[in-house]
């Protein structure tokens, strides 16, 4: 049985005394009983009952529909009223409160049951709602990426804080204007053609677009929702302006460096060709008499061969640093040979 | 006696190559860079230069470009011996200029024995041009007939070798034969210039 607790507040004594009873005897567990909506007030900061049965008529500067907003603004507890008659008047007043059920007085048993019944069922599944939307939300809000849905009107059904704060960005009256106005001049000019040819069909579409001095990726994908749904767009903004300025960074130093050491290579390579044909030269003539020259040409190629290894060291760095770049990162042939470990220089 | 100039920054190679010149029957003198190159044609008519490429302060291009514009009274044929690599964009350019593009280490002995046909060759080219200007021929396909035959000659060289000296770049040959070939039948020099070009390496056996 459901050991649900339940606050009253009703400033009859009697009444209230009634109620106390027949839950009791219904088996639920009465949290606390006041007369007044500030008491009522005080005491949740304290107990948090599972339901409030409120009089709608409380004597006293609050009256119940106070009370009910109060408590649904500030404590998401589900409030049945008690009502002696139906009072047009107060009832509409009461609809703002939204609350989960009127009882009318003298109540009935059943009908008490019931409606307690009802609204902690309702509750219960208005909160699961709740708490699949913050999951939602816990989810969407964990990628830095900027993330919306969009409708066929380019309507925005839902977005991301990080998306939230670039519309703020780029549309301050982006919350009171219902859609984005694409013929803005900020970040989502090029969004509009690019929205319907996803929807039209169905591919998704990739394109970097850069805006003040940053990058982004962005992709659209269409979201099939159930049949006879609208179709959707999901559309992801993913900052890549450190890939861009790394790539910058390395047309300007990593591709001065590789051409500085090739023409290093170049110079060594007809440096080396110069002993080699000295000493064809000279093994051509007389090996013996030669001797001594054709060992100081082997010297010399000795030499030129220190200043490729140290060259070969220097091309190292320059690998270890687009290794160091480039890892992880998707379609990068760096990836294919991140495994093999340069050996150790000499 | 036949005088082979050679400038090369490696005394080894300066060395060397005066034994071979020698024994190859040539009066060999040396050069150690481009400055000393000029300083030895104010002096001396060579009938060939071999150049070095790879070398400091003027490489080998400015030296040959140096030597054109110095206003010799005969112009030697020029032989390029070097350790770098051709590069297809160098060859368009100076390809002209130069009767060879020899790629260093190479048998010395061949290279010395190739130079009497290089030496022929240039003078009979010489006379057909001299033949055709007195024949009031156009001047600038003369020199353009010239500058071709060389560079098609330096490049069937190199296409050769290729496999002992494999190089990056492909020169489309057969486009500048074309035009060799039109030039050659327009001006009427004689065939045997243009056969020695079209077929490739000259002689280099001893």
């Amino acid at each position: 049985m459901s050991a649900a607790t339940i606050f009253i507040v009703e400033d009859e004594l009697i009444e209230a005394e009634d109620i106390r009873q027949t839950l009791e005897k219904q088996g639920y567990h009465i949290a606390g009983i006041c007369r007044s909506g500030e008491s009522a007030l005080a005491a949740f900061k304290s107990i948090q009952p599972d339901l409030v049965l409120l009089d709608i008529h409380l004597a006293g500067p609050m009256d119940g529909i106070d009370t009910a907003e109060q408590i649904h603004t500030r404590y998401h507890i589900p409030v049945i009223f008690l009502t002696a008659h139906a009072d047009e008047a107060s009832l509409e007043r009461a609809k703002v409160t939204e609350p989960y059920g009127y009882v009318l007085k003298p109540f009935d048993e059943r009908e008490l049951r019931s409606s307690i019944e009802m609204a902690l069922y309702k509750h219960r599944m208005e909160e699961q709602v709740r708490e699949d939307a913050r999951t939602i939300r816990v989810l969407a809000n964990a990628i830095a990426d900027a993330v919306m849905l969009l409708d066929e009107n380019c309507q925005v059904i839902a977005l991301n804080d990080a998306m939230s704060r670039r519309l703020k960005d780029s549309y301050p009256l982006v919350h009171t204007v219902p859609a984005i106005q694409f013929d803005h001049d900020g970040m989502f000019t090029s969004l509009e053609s690019q929205v319907s040819a996803v929807l039209k069909t169905g591919i998704p579409v990739r394109f970097e677009e850069k805006r003040n001095d940053e990058w982004f990726e962005v992709s659209l994908h269409l979201v099939n929702g159930r049949e006879g749904q609208k179709k959707r767009v999901l559309v992801q903004y993913h900052d890549i302006t450190d890939h861009k300025m790394f790539e910058s960074q390395l047309k300007k130093e990593g591709i001065t460096q590789i051409e500085q050491n090739m023409e290093q290579f170049q110079i060594l390579n007809d440096q080396i060709r110069n002993p080699l044909q000295a000493i064809m030269g000279y093994v051509s003539l007389d090996c013996i008499h030669y001797r001594e020259r054709i060992m100081d040409q082997i010297a010399v190629i000795d030499t030129l061969v220190d200043r490729l290894d140290h060259g070969w060291v220097e091309s190292e760095k320059v690998r270890r640093f687009l290794l160091r770049h480039y890892r992880d990162r998707p379609g990068s042939e760096a990836d294919e040979t991140s495994n093999d470990k340069p050996p150790e220089g000499t | 006696m036949e005088t082979i100039l050679l400038v090369d920054d490696d005394p080894a190679i300066r060395e060397l190559f005066a034994i071979y010149l020698e024994m190859g029957g040539f009066r060999p003198i040396t050069a150690f860079g481009g400055s000393g190159c000029l300083e030895v044609l104010r002096q001396e008519t060579p009938d060939l230069i071999i150049l070095d490429l790879m070398m400091e302060p003027m490489d080998g291009w400015d030296t040959l470009r140096a030597v054109a514009d110095a206003r010799l009274s005969r112009l030697p044929p020029i032989v390029v011996l070097t350790g770098k690599q051709p590069v297809l964009a160098d060859i368009l350019r100076y390809g002209g200029m130069i009767w060879d593009y020899i790629v260093k280490p190479v048998d010395v002995k061949r290279i010395v024995s190739s130079l009497h046909a290089i030496i022929g060759r240039e003078i009979e080219l010489q006379e057909a041009m001299t033949a055709a200007y007195s024949a009031g021929k156009d001047r600038d396909a003369v020199q353009e007939y010239a500058r071709l035959l060389r560079l098609v000659t330096v490049a069937r060289n190199l296409e050769t070798r290729r496999r002992e000296r494999p190089w990056t770049d492909t020169i489309r040959i057969r486009s500048l034969e074309e035009r060799l070939n039109t030039l050659h039948t327009q001006l009427g020099f004689p065939d045997h210039l243009l056969r020695e070009s079209l077929t490739g390496t000259p002689p280099r056996d001893t």
